[in-house]
């Protein structure tokens, strides 16, 4: 037995829990999923083979495209919102000293909190009758700049981007300051030789290194904001009239609030598949922005 | 040998670990003297802080001290997940022994699913509770002859409240007509007090509360069944727009105050309670809440009655929609001494005992019981006398299908953010189609 097949063979061997872990919990039920898909299942009962009536019907439901588009503003808000304050941020706060210390841990801190008790927190803020929000306006002067924040469809979902935003900055803000820390001196020390300064210093030297954290907080970004749920919940449940439904509340109320688990299932393939697409699509954006 | 060793190891940790996270733990057992202690589960929601879960909570003890060859396995689910918990175990075909359920809908669907069996032998032994239950108590447990739970709760779901001093002091009675009652909100939205209070942010209250009265003075409870069973009737009938449209009229002249789709049932009733609204369209659950938030005074201070009639109505105006409440269900897999023990729990939880208990506990009954007003609060005492005094309509989510009621109630907060009736009636319409189908 060579050396090379025994140490893969042990890895092998090493991967098999994991392996099988996560095949008995993610990949079975994503496959059992698309399945139940071709069901006309209310949950209780005998379940009925529709075929692609369920996937039909997705396409043709006006609720699902809405979702979807208030699904890819969340993604965008998130990618053009997190990604570049996170960044800046961190840029920022790179020292040690103490003030720096106490604004990270401030822009950390929504993160550990619960989303139900940010939902909360900022579903008072928004809040019609006793708004914080509301109250501040008011008392600049500015009667005509208050809204009807989470009840309006019209400014609704851009009033729900706003915690989102605020909520998920935190861990972003970490990984780039690990990246940044992670640059080694000489490499500054070069810049400093070569007289590379500020933007020119960022642009060319700075960013290209930390370039793959950020595809992959990008990544992570765009996989998050797909499945955020718990802030949308907490706060309009999706409505009035499903004004702010995004892909996982329209799957959660189809299958959970009016129980049509046939088609519930359908909708989490659909969300997998576009998920997918959104992911690969964006990591080859990039990977061609690197050459 | 070293490696197989190794290789034996890791795989016996992995087998271990996956039917450790698989195994369950069987359900007999047996106490010391050898004599089988019968296991019964019972999952309910009696969680909250409310008279109503506080007195539940003390019969299930009592039950348990009066019976110690029972071992009860009690599950208390707040509220708000409790229908999604049972609905679940529902689908795995593992439901408890005993569990709270509800009339209609979910009955008729565990009942096809053969979950639960029929509880008429408990009934049939015990005549005098079975007639002190009030005229169709079991319609929606029952399924042809079967009767599967008795109801512990009554739900009107539509009644209207009002602040007498906020309308005396604008010189207004509580409306009758639905003139009277427009009257009243252009006279109160002047004074800037907010003419009814409403809280349509989980989409339902709209629905259960407003629509299913107003939609019942305006097409009378025949024609809705009707449509409801898409036999010679469809919700894009000409009553049923004009029904949509009264609604709008309603919202349209600021009878609600703003952000009501934000708001939820029980800041509504907070609203209400702390007298910044002069009335407020709710069910029986509230007075629950209302004996827990208001002051004594602000109590005193309230009065109930119908919803206004309509001109030209085809409906009897002196109803109130409503449901009976939940009541204890009966798993089909429940057999011998099992069974004697969960009739046993069941009487002892909706027995007449319990419903007095209950009733005592401001919260309305399906049962005939002589009221004890000093053991209530004033506004529920009215109400208790409402409620005996009118006929009972539908309930629109008691009778449609959960998909087809959640289009009506999103369809009602489009509606009442300006949405077209005669479009939302299509929608409701095609939902009732499909579900027919």
């Amino acid at each position: 037995m060579t050396s090379t097949v025994r140490t893969r063979r042990f890895i092998v061997i090493g991967l098999l829990p994991a392996l099988l872990l996560f095949s008995f919990f993610v990949i079975i039920p994503i496959i059992w999923s698309a399945y139940y898909g071709f069901f006309d299942w209310k949950g209780i009962g005998t379940a009925k083979f529709i075929g692609f009536d369920n996937y039909s019907e997705i396409i043709h439901d006006e609720v699902f495209w809405r979702s979807l588009k208030n699904n890819m503003l969340v993604v965008a808000a998130s990618v053009f919102g997190q990604v570049p304050i996170a960044l800046v941020l961190a840029l920022l706060l790179l020292k040690n000293s103490w003030i720096h210390k106490f604004i990270r841990t401030a822009v950390f801190m929504p993160m550990v909190l619960s989303s139900v008790v940010v939902g909360i927190i900022w579903g008072y803020i928004y809040h019609p009758e006793i708004g914080i929000l509301n109250f501040l306006l008011d008392s600049l002067g500015l009667e005509s700049w208050k809204r009807q924040w989470l009840g309006d469809p019209a400014v609704s979902m851009y009033s729900l981007m706003v915690p989102i935003i605020w909520n998920y900055i935190g861990p972003y803000l970490i990984m780039f300051i690990a990246a940044l820390h992670n640059i080694p001196s000489e490499m500054d020390d070069a810049a400093k030789i070569d007289g590379a300064k500020g933007s020119r210093k960022l642009f060319s030297l700075t960013l290209p290194l930390i370039w793959d954290t950020i595809k992959v907080a990008v990544v992570l970004c765009i996989s998050g904001s797909l499945k955020s749920f718990d802030l949308i919940y907490i706060m309009t449940g999706g409505g009035p009239a499903h004004s702010t439904e995004l892909l996982a509340s329209y799957m959660y109320n189809n299958t959970f609030a009016i129980y049509r688990f046939g088609y519930g299932s359908a909708v989490s393939t659909a969300i997998i598949i576009i998920s997918l697409f959104l992911i690969a699509g964006s990591q080859y954006l990039m990977k061609s922005k690197n050459r | 040998m070293n490696k197989k060793l190794s290789i034996v190891a890791t795989s016996l940790v992995t087998t271990s670990i996956l039917l450790a996270a698989c195994g369950s733990n069987g359900d007999t057992n047996s106490n010391s003297n050898g004599k089988e202690k019968v296991m019964l589960s019972l999952w309910h929601n009696y969680t909250g802080d409310d008279q109503r879960a506080q007195t539940m909570r003390a019969i299930i003890e009592q039950y348990q001290k009066d019976h110690p060859e029972v071992e009860l396995d009690v599950q208390a689910i707040p509220p708000d997940g409790y229908r999604t918990r049972l609905k679940t175990v529902a689908a795995a075909n593992e439901m408890p022994d005993l569990f709270v359920m509800w009339p209609g809908v979910m009955t008729k669907e565990f009942q096809s699913g053969n979950l639960l069996q029929p509880i008429n032998e408990l009934l049939d032994s015990k005549k005098e509770w079975k007639d002190g239950f009030l005229p169709g108590s079991f319609d929606g447990f029952s399924i042809g002859e079967d009767i599967f739970s008795a109801p512990i709760a009554l739900s009107p779901t539509s009644i209207l409240y009002y602040n007498k001093s906020i309308l005396e002091e604008n010189g207004l009675q509580p409306p009758k007509t639905w003139d009277e009652l427009m009257n009243a909100v252009t006279v109160l939205k002047e004074k800037k007090i907010t003419p009814i209070a409403l809280g349509n942010k989980a989409a339902w209250l709209a629905q259960s509360s407003i629509f299913s009265s107003l939609a019942d003075r305006v097409t009378g409870t025949e024609w809705f069944l009707k449509a409801a069973a898409q036999d010679g009737a469809k919700f894009t009938d000409p009553e049923f727009v004009e029904a949509l449209t009264y609604l709008q009229d309603l919202g349209k002249a600021g009878a609600f105050q703003d952000g009501f789709n934000s708001i939820d049932n029980t800041q509504m009733e907070q609203y209400f309670a702390q007298g910044k609204a002069a009335m407020m369209i709710d069910g029986g659950w509230a007075l629950t809440n209302l004996a827990a938030s208001a002051s004594k005074e602000t109590l005193e201070q309230m009065g109930a009655t119908v919803l206004p009639s309509i001109p030209g109505g085809k409906g009897d105006p002196n109803t109130i929609s409503g449901v009976v409440g939940t009541g204890i269900g009966m798993s089909s897999k429940v057999k011998d001494a099992k069974k004697q023990a969960a009739y046993d729990l069941m009487y002892a939880m909706a027995g007449p005992d319990a419903q007095k208990r209950v009733l005592e506990s401001n919260q309305l009954v399906s049962y005939k019981v002589d009221l004890d007003k000093t053991k209530v609060t004033p506004i529920f005492a009215e109400v208790y006398d409402l409620v005996n005094s009118v006929t009972t309509t539908p309930v629109y989510d008691g009778v449609m299908s959960s998909a087809v009621a959640d289009e009506l109630n999103n369809g009602l907060q489009d509606l009442l953010m300006g949405g077209k009736p005669e479009e939302i009636a299509k929608k409701v319409q095609a939902a009732q189609e499909k579900e027919a189908k």
